[in-house]
């Protein structure tokens, strides 16, 4: 029976110079296999880890006004790097006794899609994969199937009398789909009616997007692509600041814009005045008046979401002088002719 | 068999590093380009509060101060030999003593003979087109800029000339900006080249249709 000395000192097939060198190479090439294989995390960006401090930040309801103050900090800090500027952010928290909401008048809209563009150059939406809270839709007249509307619309000028235009976006619903299906509730409702997404709580699992019936929830597929001299510096914790990859985002009614008085962005931008919005609390606001005196529907109204987006109508469609009245029933028969 | 094990690694290594090389390129729309600049925020004219005024080399005129030394006449019915910038395109409204007056003119007319200033325009708009003008009355016409918050005082209410030109009211067509090139709403492509394939559901249509006829044509071989 051979000892353990035995075995050392006198070569055996298990302990040769040949099966050293076999379990040599065979480490050596597993270990370049390994480094090979995690080459591309040279590529990432020491921008891109997330800190220890973003990692253990907590939830935005659970925050203190110091935990706060350091959040805002840390997004203002990363912000300026990867942007070049100086920012403001700030976290704008909601009114007493109001409640947004809008009101968009389908006589007017032209679809120009001025409010599309205005809204992702205040919102800090990617331009690269383009993400827009806003799609305007081009309908057929006599029809409110939004299945018949195109998105693509390419015409020299706008309108088209044979359709009219819906722009569709975050109707902030009273009882809203998205939230409701949260795993982790990243998203919630604020007093003031605004849905909003806490994106550093936000786990990207995209349950909001399927369960929106409005399809006005975006996710950030790849790292958003803003140019820098294109950021709108005046940012907010809930609404405006750069998203990071993997996290839902929405329209916020311009919340930072909004609690404070301001219009949002995209009703600023409209030229024909069709988007109306106001405090609906107050009797006397527009948007009151317009509930109370104008015909009012709602998108999808069966669906029980009970929106905070109304679309009306005047009493009558503006037309050009001289173009006869159009039949919707034949309007395709017209364009022919 | 154990042979084979740096074997699979040296492979592994050198395809771990040869895919690392290439890297990652996502077909990704380019960016639409529009800026701020093709925005144009803010009021879209001009509209007049004082009286028009004239330009003759160094001297400012007011209007009347010229139409007062003759009288005017009736209105003819000829193209005017001066104002010929004006294009005149409100509809039954054709006449230019309809809202200017005849009598002094730095003054605008209401249809009662009354006079009324060039600041106080809504009024003499209201005068035909009463549903609109209670619906810019409650806001619901029109442009609010500013504030939704009466209280502020911020709150900017656009008059009718702010919008509209009063010789020729219908609002101009425009062109719009770009549409979308968003990852789930695709490209947007020619309407003459593709017709309506340009929409998303069509375009599916579309493949699944020629998708079946190759499968009904390969049944019949």
């Amino acid at each position: 029976m051979e000892t353990a000395q035995d075995a050392a000192v006198s070569p055996s097939p298990e302990n040769s110079r040949r099966s050293f060198l076999r379990s040599a190479v065979t480490i050596a090439s597993g270990m370049s296999a390994f480094v090979a294989a995690l080459s591309p995390l040279h590529e990432l960006d020491a921008d891109d880890v997330p800190t220890l401090e973003g990692f253990l930040q907590k939830h935005y309801k659970e925050m203190g006004p110091g935990e706060m103050q350091t959040a805002l900090a840390r997004i203002k800090r990363e912000v300026d790097k990867r942007y070049s500027v100086d920012s403001v952010v700030r976290d704008v928290r909601p009114k007493e006794g109001v409640e947004f909401v809008y009101a968009l008048n389908l006589s007017r809209c032209i679809g120009c899609r001025r409010c599309v563009h205005a809204c992702v150059a205040e919102n800090n939406q990617s331009r690269s994969p383009e993400i827009q809270y806003i799609r305007v839709l081009e309908m057929p007249r006599g029809t409110i199937d939004i299945e018949r509307g195109n998105h693509h619309y390419d015409r020299p000028t706008v309108p088209d009398l044979l359709h009219y235009y819906m722009p569709v976006q975050c109707h902030q619903c009273a009882n809203p789909p998205c939230v409701k299906v949260c795993p982790v509730e990243a998203t919630w409702q604020e007093s003031d009616g605004i849905t909003v997404i806490d994106y550093d709580w936000c786990i990207g699992c995209r349950y909001c997007e399927a369960a929106c019936p409005y399809w006005a929830r975006r996710f950030n597929f790849v790292e958003p692509e803003i140019p820098k001299e294109q950021l709108n510096p005046e940012i907010s914790y809930l609404s405006n600041r750069p998203r990071p990859k993997g996290v839902m985002e929405k329209c916020t009614f311009c919340l930072h814009r909004t609690r404070e008085g301001k219009m949002p962005a995209c009703l600023e931008a409209c030229p024909v005045g069709a988007r109306k919005f106001g405090n609906v609390l107050d009797p006397e606001s527009e948007v009151a008046h317009i509930l109370r005196e104008k015909r009012v529907f709602v998108l999808k109204e069966d669906v029980g979401t009970l929106p905070r987006f109304f679309y009306y109508f005047d009493e009558r469609y503006p037309r050009p002088e001289g173009e006869p009245a159009l039949d919707p029933l034949h309007a395709d028969e017209a364009k022919a002719r | 068999m154990r042979n084979l094990i740096p074997l699979v690694f040296l492979v592994l290594a050198v395809a771990f590093a040869a895919d690392a090389r290439r890297g990652v390129t996502l077909p990704l729309p380019g960016p639409s380009g529009v800026t701020m600049d093709d925005l144009h925020l803010g009021p879209p004219r001009q509209a007049l509060r004082d009286p028009p005024t004239f330009q003759s080399g160094p001297y400012r005129l007011n209007c009347s101060e010229c139409h007062a030394l003759f009288p005017s006449l009736a209105e003819p019915r000829v193209p005017l030999l001066q104002h010929r910038n004006v294009v005149l395109n409100h509809g039954q409204n054709d006449r230019c003593y309809n809202c200017h007056s005849r009598e002094n003119r730095d003054r605008l007319v209401l249809r009662g003979g009354q006079s009324c200033g060039f600041d106080d325009v809504p009024r003499l708009c209201a005068q035909c087109h009463g549903t609109v003008y209670r619906d810019w009355q409650n806001g619901t016409h029109g442009r609010t800029l500013g504030s939704w918050d009466r209280a502020s005082g911020r709150q900017q209410h656009l008059g009718c000339s702010e919008c509209h030109d009063p010789h020729a009211p219908a609002f101009p067509h425009l062109a719009p900006l770009p549409g979308p090139n968003t990852l789930r709403m695709g490209e947007q492509e020619s309407e003459q080249a593709h017709g309506n394939e340009r929409n998303p559901l069509e375009k599916w249509k579309a493949r699944h249709a020629d998708a079946a006829e190759e499968s009904t044509r390969g049944r019949e071989h």
